[in-house]
Formats: C-alpha cells, structure tokens, sequence
C-alpha cells in the first residue's frame, strides 16, 4: 500500500493529473489519449523493472543531479498552478505560490513525512471527487449522457449564467495563449470603461484597432475579428452567442482531428522515459503484484475522474473554451453556478485536495532522491537549507508565468532523455558509461528544446521533434549507451 | 525466464493498449464516432475499455518478485 502510493504520488504530481481533464477539453480525444498514456506509463514503466545494480559498482552523482533538476522543475510547474489558481480566484498569484511553497518547506523538516504520503493521497482522492457527485445532481444526467449531450451540440454558445456574460471578467487572467478570434458578430462591453485593441482583416492584410470606450460602452466586432487579451480591465460578452475559440460543434469535439502519429510518438517517448525516470529512481527492482494493482487501480480513478469532470464542466460552461482552457478554470467548479449554496464548501475542498496532492508528491519525490543517494545515506532529502532554497528558487520563479504543461514536459523529457534512456536493460551500465550516455542524450535535449524556441512551427516529424525533442535524445542516448558498453566490454 | 518473458509480454500489451487508440481514430468511414450505449467506439474505448484492460494485464500478467534468498 505504502509503496503504491509512493508511485502513485511521485508520478500523478497534481500538474499532471489536474492536466487532464483540461487536455481532454482542448483537444478532444488526442487529450483522451494523453490522459490515458500518463495513466499506462508508470505501469509499464514498474512493468519493465529496473536493471540490477552492478556488485560493488560506484554510484553516480549524475542521475542524483537530473533527478533534484526534475524535481525542482515538477515544483516549478505545481506552483504555476497554483498562482493561477490563486489568480482565477480573484487573489494575488504570489498567495497561491507562497501558501503551496510555505506548506511543501515545512514539510522538509519533519523526517518521518514520508509515513504521511498515503493518507495525503486519500485525502486527495477523496476531497477532488467529493464534488463530482453533487455536479452529477445538478446536471441532472449521468456521466455518459453528459457525454452525449456535449458531443451533439449544435455550438459552444455563452449560457446566460456565465461570469462573462453577467458581470464580466478581465482578459488578463486568461492563460491559456488561444487567440479570441470571433466567429459570427458579436457585441462586447466593456463594464467600467477602458481601452480596447483589436486586429481585423482587411483585404489581404490585418488592421490594428484601437478604441477608449466610457463605462458601459459597447463595440461590435465582426466574423474573423481578433480581440487582444491587454484589452480593457472587464468586459462583457453576449449571451447565445458562440464562445470565440471553440470547436465547430459538439460533434468536431467528439471527434477530434485525424491522429497526428509523430505527434503521439513524440508526447509518448516523453512520457514514458520520463516515467522510467522518476518511478524506477531507487525503486524496489521488481514491485509486487499488489503494488501494480493498487497503481493500476489509482491511475483509473484519477482518468475516470478527469473525463466525468471534464464532461461535466463543458456541459455547464462551454465559454471554459474562452482564450483556451488551463487547469486552474476547472479547478474553479464551473460546472456549478455562482449562487449555488454548496460552491465554495466544494470549492474549497478541490483546493485541499489539490494542495495534499502536492504536499503528498513534494515528500515523495524527495523520497525518490533519498533512495537513490545511498552514498550520501539519503541526506540529500533531509537537508533543509538545500529544500528551502529549492521551493523558494520554484517559487519566485512561478511568479513568472508559463505554460504549467509543457513546463512538466520539459521535467520528464529532461529526466527521461538523461536517465530514463539509460536505465534500460536487465543489467545496469557501468557508471561511467551510463553516464556518458545521459550526458549525451541531455545535451540532444537541451540544443532541440533551444532549436525549438528559435525555429518552430515545422510540420510532421521535424515539428515533433521540436515540439518532443526527447523524440530524438532518447534514441541518441540508448544508441550512445550500447555502443559504450561494447567498447569498454 | 519465465518471469522476464511474462514482463516482457505486459510491457508490449500495455503499450498495444496505447495504439490501439489511433488506429481505431484512423480507421476508415469514420467508424470511431459509431455510438454505443451514447458514447462513440473512440471514446468507449480510450475512457473506458483501455484503462480497465491496462489494469487487467498489469495484474494478470506481473508476477510477484521472487522471495528474497535467505543467507547460506
């Protein structure tokens, strides 16, 4: 039990899981299958065993390093979310960033934490499902004809109820990167006045717009038009209309566009690698049956919770496609309206739930880092300055916002192109070898991660190797690993 | 050996399990949007099916480690 919820915490950190169900929303079935990759990865990865160590064989410092930059990066990302979270609620991110850092911080002095993990972990389950059965109630359907009723809307159209339309909500707290390009003419005011930019097609070449609007002043914007997000503090859209950004209909939601294959690969050799990386660190060679099955069973629970909150959410709240969806906006229990007396009971309970998610993964990935420290007797985990100087780094670094997402990505690909690809085989490679070769496949990593940033925008393999550049790094790492332990054999 | 080739072969299920899903996405006449019981064969078998199989093979096909060997 213990052991599986170590697993379980190490991998399903909360910016994975809460990633879920806002992936299954963006991208319909590609996000179900990401969704349903990160669920299977650390079973194959606990299926594949770890190699046995070489009698007598020094430990590298190496993986002890690319695991604590992994760890801080996984942090990094989980105090994003929850700035975001912090923001979405009308308070100041830092809130977020410093009571998630704070908790995680306090945790780092008390040695016995990791007895703690597993009831964390329940505490979270138990506290992010709570609401799904009183979502259930109100959407008056179950989970699969809340399904039905999404996948055959006519349009996403902004319902009466929404914050949107009623009072209004500023642009600004909108993360998620999507253009708001309108679809059908629409009105948009602008509550408390405020400056308005907006970029408009005209001819062949895009015209920028600019208007000052006095309180309560509307504008009306045309098919093709794209509102900018420094837009006017609020404004208010209209009700009926279609939500800018949104699929065409429930049906193209359902059904996804044709599978993208170097795509999947790539998200996959991420994730998997990433997974070999992370749950095998320190690990027990080969876990029990139990282990697996509690694993399995846990990684069900939290898919089959992301897809019913996910569909449930989309059926109340089709304007969650407003600007792109980010997991904080699910987090907010859209799928409850604003006066309903249980919200912020609900409300608060997701936040606890993803809060012991967190504290139950910051003790177990530190744990992963004690277990493979067997020279330093695993003081790496316990030293507190280090772990302060760590949650303080991640923290002060969230204030700077990015993607939570692809943030974690970039964590597993690091992990997975540097140890994951090196940690294959039932024999481990020699020190320096294995090394080596995770040198190699983290500098492959590192100079397409770059290349990425500079030059994207490539289509088919090239664009998934710069979208996955642990597509690439993972297969130099292994091809550089074996032909090392040829030679040195 | 037999332990390695019951791995072996719950590595290679679990990673069918995965493929599975874009091949019944590609597959021809748009059968993946068919409806059953109101839910499409794409997503009876991702949301539901896929998982559920997953947990299957990990228990089925993972042996318990060997006893650790006792000092001679």
């Amino acid at each position: 039990m213990t052991s599986a919820a170590h697993i379980l915490a190490v991998w399903l950190t909360p910016v994975l899981w809460l990633s879920m169900p806002s992936l299954i929303l963006e991208r319909g079935p590609d996000g179900l299958w990401t969704g349903l990759a990160l669920v299977l990865v650390p079973l194959i990865a606990l299926a594949a065993g770890a190699p046995e160590p070489a009698a007598g064989a020094r430990e590298p410092a190496f993986p002890v390093v690319i695991l604590l930059l992994t760890v801080g990066v996984l942090f990094w990302a989980n105090m994003i979310l929850a700035g975001d979270v912090a923001a979405w609620l009308g308070a100041p991110r830092w809130h977020g960033i410093a009571i998630t850092a704070a908790s995680g911080c306090l945790l780092t002095t008390w040695r016995g934490a990791w007895r703690i993990i597993p009831a964390l972990l329940l505490a979270a389950v138990l506290a992010v499902n709570a609401p799904l059965p009183e979502v259930a109630r109100v959407a008056g359907v179950g989970p699969l004809g809340a399904w039905a009723r999404v996948a055959t809307l006519a349009a996403f159209h902004f319902p009466s109820t929404s914050s949107w339309v009623t009072a209004g909500r500023d642009l600004r707290i909108i993360h998620g990167g999507g253009p708001i390009v309108f679809d059908e003419e629409h009105r948009i005011t602008a509550p408390a006045g405020g400056r308005l930019f907006a970029r408009t097609p005209d001819g062949g070449r895009a015209r920028d717009l600019e208007w000052t609007l006095t309180p309560g002043q509307s504008v009306t914007f045309r098919a093709g038009d794209r509102l900018q997000s420094n837009s006017a503090p609020r404004l208010r859209f209209e009700s009926d209309k279609r939500v800018p950004g949104s699929p065409p209909s429930g049906v193209a939601w359902a059904m996804g566009r044709p599978p993208d294959w170097p795509r999947h690969a790539g998200l996959l050799v991420t994730v998997l690698f990433g997974a070999l990386a992370l749950c095998r660190a320190g690990a027990p060679v080969r876990p029990s049956r139990s282990t697996v099955a509690l694993v399995a069973g846990g990684g069900l629970v939290a898919f089959l919770w992301a897809q019913g909150w996910a569909v449930y959410s989309l059926l109340a709240s089709p304007d969650l496609f407003l600007g792109g969806i980010t997991p904080e906006r699910l987090l907010a229990l859209p799928a409850l309206g604003d006066g309903h007396p249980a919200r912020p009971t609900l409300q608060a309970l997701l936040l606890a739930g993803g809060l012991a998610g967190f504290l139950a993964s910051s003790i177990a990935l530190r744990e992963r880092l004690v277990a493979l420290d067997r020279t330093g007797g695993g003081e790496i985990g316990r030293d507190v300055s280090l772990w302060t100087s760590v949650f303080a780094i991640a923290g002060l670094a969230s204030l700077w916002h990015l993607d939570c997402w692809s943030l974690a990505l970039l964590a597993l690909g690091t992990a997975g192109s540097s140890v994951g690809a090196t940690a294959l085989g039932s024999a481990a490679a020699p020190p320096g070898v294995a090394t080596f070769a995770g040198l190699v496949g983290l500098a492959v990593f590192v100079a397409l991660a770059v290349a990425c940033q500079v030059r994207g925008g490539a289509e088919g393999l090239l664009g998934a190797v710069q979208a996955y550049p642990a597509l690439a790094a993972v297969p130099a790492a292994a091809v550089v690993l074996r032909i090392s332990r040829w030679a040195v054999s | 050996m037999r332990t390695v080739t019951n791995r072996g072969m719950a590595v290679l299920l679990l990673l069918l399990v995965l493929v599975v899903f874009p091949v019944i996405a590609a597959l021809p006449n748009q059968v993946a949007t068919i409806r059953l019981a109101g839910l499409s064969v794409l997503w009876w078998y991702g949301g539901v099916i896929a998982p559920v199989l997953a947990w299957l093979i990990a228990v089925a096909w993972l042996p318990d480690p060997p006893p650790p060997r006792r000092p001679e």
